[in-house]
């Protein structure tokens, strides 16, 4: 059963994903069950998963693929962590999706790439070694590449080549670095500690530094997040899922483990390469930040705020600190939550009243009550006001960086702070406040409340507020991060 | 786990506004929204009136785990908050009643009630940094709830200004936590005192509440905010939300920081004087008030600066801010009044108001007076005269108060609706009378030093003279400089806008990209050594067979 789980959790979004290529276009019924089907299904196993696990069981399966190769797939409590998430998200994001994209067409090809990536993501959070983890990274790059350049006009496959053009070259630094290591170390799994000793100090700082180069493409840390504003020219459901969970979170989760379970945070504090990643993940949040403040088109602005929200994943995982770590971890969850929820906002705002621009927006808000709520609660909380999610990550990054006496730290969530006020309250005030032009009430008008795709909005939404508000209850995002914590990696 | 220790009212009088401020919102509620205000303090009152001080509520499962505790500054405070709501709530059924907008206003004034009363209840930070976060953000709701230019550009510079307090707030508390391993406030506060990064966590936190309760310099947004919210919203901004600051700082900042203490006595009499000679060039009643409150606010935080030192209680500073609250509340509820008053009510009134100006000025006998006999213990040398003589100014400034005040009325031949009337009364009575009926319980002190001939002119010449002065400018018609409200926001304004455009137009630098005619010529360049490579190998094919030829 314990060996089961693993690959029955990973085959509840391959399977329905390799059927759907199969089916036709009209095919909506089956298509939709397929897919929602799976969604449940994986969510119950992943809740029973959480029970176990809480109570300190493992589970880990081996499937051989070559001799000497062979997929190592291991729930511990991090992947949980990562699979919940995912797990959670998909299933909305999948109603949403299926209310987006009703009329459209190539919808088989969509959804099977979809939950493709999804089951990618998943391998990615339950791989055991380090050979596992690149074969689903690599899969998510291939599975995703086909839901951006889903609309097939000329952005779309300029965002495609972009896209490509960056994922490549990480990939290439991925793999060599994997291979540098492991040809001194032999294969390399998380949950044993390599001795990477073998290999000197020089090496093992290019090493990490590959590392980082090849997850900090879909991390998006300066300077290698140019495809990530690119990439909004999928459709709407593909950027929540993007941006939320799926590609920035794997670049995220990879430099997670890669310090906690390759390296080990002695390993990282002995070589001093925390440090300057911390540095590098500050730039990005203020760098991401200040862009975002440029744009004029509310899905661009959410991107480079993704670019910021996502390092400080990496920041905390980076200052290798326990509190900081929880910070980063509990992050992980929390900028899901709040991001897919404004970017399921922005896309109801497109679809339901053509609303892209944010000069757009001016009095939408008593128009679209309850869209217009979730995006404000998500806003709220990526600026990191309490009782949203964001102020718990914000409390513990920084009472981590304290307690690793990095007092810069806090000029940096304070100044992201500031600029993520500079940047969505003028938004809320456009929502709320201004004057809605008399052509948008005819547009709004003349088309239909969809259920469907408010729905996952306002639940969304109110999971990002649950998760802050109810923080210290048990299972909530904070209270399975401290458990990682001192469960794995508190000496 | 899931479940509440200790008394649960604590807990009910927090959520019983926010749950007020939802039901606002509810389409079939909408209509009545105005009236659920009246309802949303009273359990804060009830518990103010019959809570222990220090005993404890624990809800370990929200937020970071909650603790709401209060002790005896911050109860007598709570009180004065829930009593001053729920009469500006009071006077807001007849004040607003034509109102635009009642649903949303009626759902913040809610959330900015439950701010209020939880800075006065948690004993954790990040429960009180979420009460603070809503007592300092949702009044921006109440201050822009009239749209008009005026109104919203007030609310801009509020917003911008409480986002930054937050900011540094919330630094501060980090540090303090870091320092303590701790998140109760008890436990931050003992911190902070040895921490070594103590003193930087301290000039945060003041930053930070400093805005709040307008401390000179950081007041700029408060003769703008105050005068453009609805009167009932002024009444409660001006006499409890800027309370939220003296809590923070009573609560936050540790006794014997002596250094910190001496420079809030010298900020806030510094502010207790500018706020006066500034409100005096003012036209606007309303605009003179927010002025005065700086002024009071100044002498206030001078009294938590000495009580920082040592030589006060934390009850006599509360006691005073208690006294400010129920006056200024008065003050702006008869700015209202007087308006709507005909003929028969208007010198009634107005004699009335002058009685509460004068407990603002320290006049002998009133409340105001006992306000400040009780902090003038903690005071000393220059700091001691400072205080002294600051009943002049308050005096002359709630003269020129009364005087414009005066001129906007008499308009109608009316009687104004017993809903203002009312609730009016109540914190008129409570201003004058409230500090009798509480001197010898928070005081500690019996009433007879009180009426010795000698201390009450002490009290009394330095108002006096005001007053005298204040004739005598009114004889001479002394010219008053121009001076826009806000005074030297107008500096700040171009200043940040100049900012603002800088960020907005930050060059991107040019990534190293590869240019496409590069691209071409490597791509040519390539072909060409393929091509070379080609020949290279028909020829090595060519040499192979060469080779074997001559072989065999």
């Amino acid at each position: 059963m314990n060996a089961l789980l693993p690959v029955l959790i990973l085959m509840t979004s391959f399977l329905p994903a390799i059927a759907t290529f199969f089916l036709p276009q009209r095919a909506f019924a089956s298509r939709n069950a397929l897919n929602l089907g799976g969604a449940v299904l994986k969510l119950s196993l992943v809740a029973y998963m959480l029970w176990r696990v809480s109570e300190g069981d493992a589970f880990e399966a081996r499937l051989s693929l070559a001799p000497g190769l062979y997929l190592l797939l291991r729930v511990d409590e991090l992947a949980l962590l990562f699979i919940t998430l995912s797990a959670f998200l998909w299933l909305i994001t999948t109603i949403y999706a299926i209310a987006y994209l009703a009329d459209s067409p190539n919808q088989s090809r969509f959804f099977g790439f979809f939950s493709l990536c999804v089951s990618a993501t998943t391998g990615v959070a339950m791989s055991g070694s380090l050979v596992t983890f690149f074969i689903f990274y690599e899969l998510l790059t291939l599975s995703t590449w086909p839901l951006v350049i889903h609309k097939q006009n000329k952005d779309s496959i300029a965002a495609g080549v972009s896209y490509l053009r960056y994922a490549l070259p990480g990939s290439a630094a991925l793999l060599v670095a994997i291979v540098w290591l492991e040809s001194a170390t032999g294969p390399i799994q998380f949950t044993q500690h390599a001795d990477l000793r073998l290999l000197d100090d020089t090496s093992l700082k290019i090493i990490f530094a590959l590392f980082i180069g090849g997850l900090g493409v879909k991390a998006a840390l300066i300077p290698l997040h140019g495809w990530l504003p690119g990439a909004m020219a999928a459709p709407a459901p593909v950027s929540s899922l993007l941006h939320a969970v799926a590609v920035v979170k794997a670049g995220a989760f990879g430099i997670v483990r890669v310090i906690y379970d390759v390296f080990g945070v002695d390993l990282v504090r002995e070589l001093g390469v925390g440090l300057p990643l911390a540095v590098l993940a500050s730039a990005t949040i203020l760098w991401g930040a200040i862009r975002a403040l440029q744009q004029d088109e509310i899905k661009k602005r959410l991107a480079y705020s993704t670019v910021s929200q996502v390092s400080y994943i990496v920041l905390g995982a980076a200052l290798a600190g326990p509190l900081a770590a929880i910070g980063a971890l509990a992050h992980l969850v929390h900028q899901g939550l709040m991001k897919i929820t404004l970017f399921f906002c922005a896309g109801i705002y497109a679809e339901r009243a053509g609303i892209k621009r944010i000069d757009a927006l001016n009095g939408i808000g008593p128009l679209m009550p309850w869209t217009s709520a979730s995006f404000t609660l998500g806003a709220m909380g990526m600026i990191g006001l309490p009782p949203m999610a964001g102020f718990v990550s914000k409390m513990y990054l920084g009472r981590g960086a304290l307690e690793m006496g990095q007092l810069w730290v806090l000029g940096v969530l304070a100044g992201s702070t500031l600029l993520n006020a500079a940047y969505f309250l003028p938004l809320i005030w456009r929502i709320w406040f201004a004057q809605a032009p008399a052509e948008l009430t005819v547009i709004y008008q003349s088309r239909v409340a969809n259920l469907a795709l408010i729905g996952p909005a306002v639940i969304a939404a109110s999971a990002a507020l649950a998760a802050g508000l109810l923080a210290a209850a048990p299972f909530s995002p904070l209270d399975w991060a401290t458990l990682i914590v001192t469960r794995n990696y508190t000496p | 786990m899931m479940g509440v220790q200790g008394p649960p009212l604590p807990l009910i009088a927090l959520a019983w506004p926010l749950l007020l401020g939802l039901l606002a919102l509810v389409p079939g509620v909408r209509g009545m929204a105005l009236r659920l205000l009246v309802l949303a303090p009273l359990p804060a009152l009830a518990y103010a009136a019959t809570g222990v001080a220090g005993e404890a509520t624990q809800v370990p499962w929200l937020l970071l785990g909650v603790t709401l505790a209060a002790d005896r500054p911050a109860m007598l405070l709570l009180g004065l908050t829930a009593a001053l709501w729920l009469a500006a709530a009071i006077y807001a059924q007849a004040y607003l009643a034509k109102s635009k907008n009642l649903p949303a206003f009626s759902a913040f004034w809610c959330l900015t009630l439950a701010g209020n009363i939880g800075v006065f209840l948690t004993a954790d930070v990040a429960s009180f940094y979420l009460a603070f976060a809503a007592v300092s953000l949702a009044p921006y709701f109440l201050v822009v709830h009239e749209r008009t230019p005026k109104a919203m550009r007030a609310g801009q510079i509020y917003i911008m200004l409480a986002i930054l307090g937050e900011a540094s707030l919330l630094m501060g508390f980090l540090i303090g936590a870091g320092a303590a391993d701790s998140l109760l406030i008890g436990d931050i506060r003992a911190a902070l005192l040895t921490a070594p990064l103590g003193n930087l966590a301290i000039g945060l936190l003041v930053l930070g509440f400093g805005l709040k309760v307008g401390l000179m310099p950081l007041h700029v947004w408060l003769p703008l905010a105050h005068p453009a919210a609805p009167l009932p919203a002024s009444a409660v901004l001006s006499g409890a939300i800027v309370k939220a600051g003296v809590i923070g700082l009573i609560l936050f900042l540790p006794v014997g920081a002596v250094g910190w203490g001496q420079a809030l006595i010298g900020a806030g009499l510094v502010g207790a004087y500018a706020g006066v000679a500034l409100g005096l060039t003012q036209t606007n009643p309303k605009t003179i008030l927010a002025y005065s409150t700086i002024s009071q606010m100044g002498l206030i935080v001078a009294a938590v600066g000495a009580s920082i030192i040592g030589s006060l209680g934390a009850e006599a500073v509360a006691f005073q801010a208690f006294h400010h609250g129920l006056a200024k509340g008065a003050l702006f509820l008869s700015v209202g009044l007087l308006a709507a008053c005909g003929r028969g009510h208007f010198w009634p009134v107005l004699v009335m108001t002058g009685l509460v100006a004068a407990s603002i000025a320290g006049m002998p006998l009133n409340g105001g007076a006992l306000a400040k006999a009780a902090v003038k213990p903690g005071f000393e040398g220059y700091a001691l005269t400072a205080l002294a003589l600051s009943g002049f100014g308050s005096a002359l400034l709630m003269a020129r108060f009364l005087w414009v005040a005066a001129r906007k009325g008499q308009t109608s031949r009316i009687a104004p609706p017993a809903l203002m009337l009312l609730p009016w009364l109540a914190l008129v009575a409570g201003a004058l009378v409230g500090p009798w009926l509480l001197w010898s319980a928070w005081i500690g002190q019996d009433y007879g030093k009180l009426l010795v001939v000698d201390t009450l002119w002490q009290a009394a010449w330095p108002a006096l003279a005001g007053i005298v002065v204040a004739i005598a400018a009114a004889v001479f018609r002394l010219r008053r400089p121009k001076i826009p409200e806000g005074d030297i926001v107008i500096w700040l304004e171009p200043l940040a806008a100049r900012f603002a455009s800088v960020v907005m137009q930050m060059r991107v630098p040019k990534m190293a990209t590869v240019s496409r005619a590069r691209v071409t010529r490597l791509q040519a360049r390539l072909a060409a050594i393929e091509t070379g490579l080609l020949r290279w190998q028909i020829a090595g094919l060519a040499a192979l067979l060469l080779a074997l030829l001559v072989a065999a």
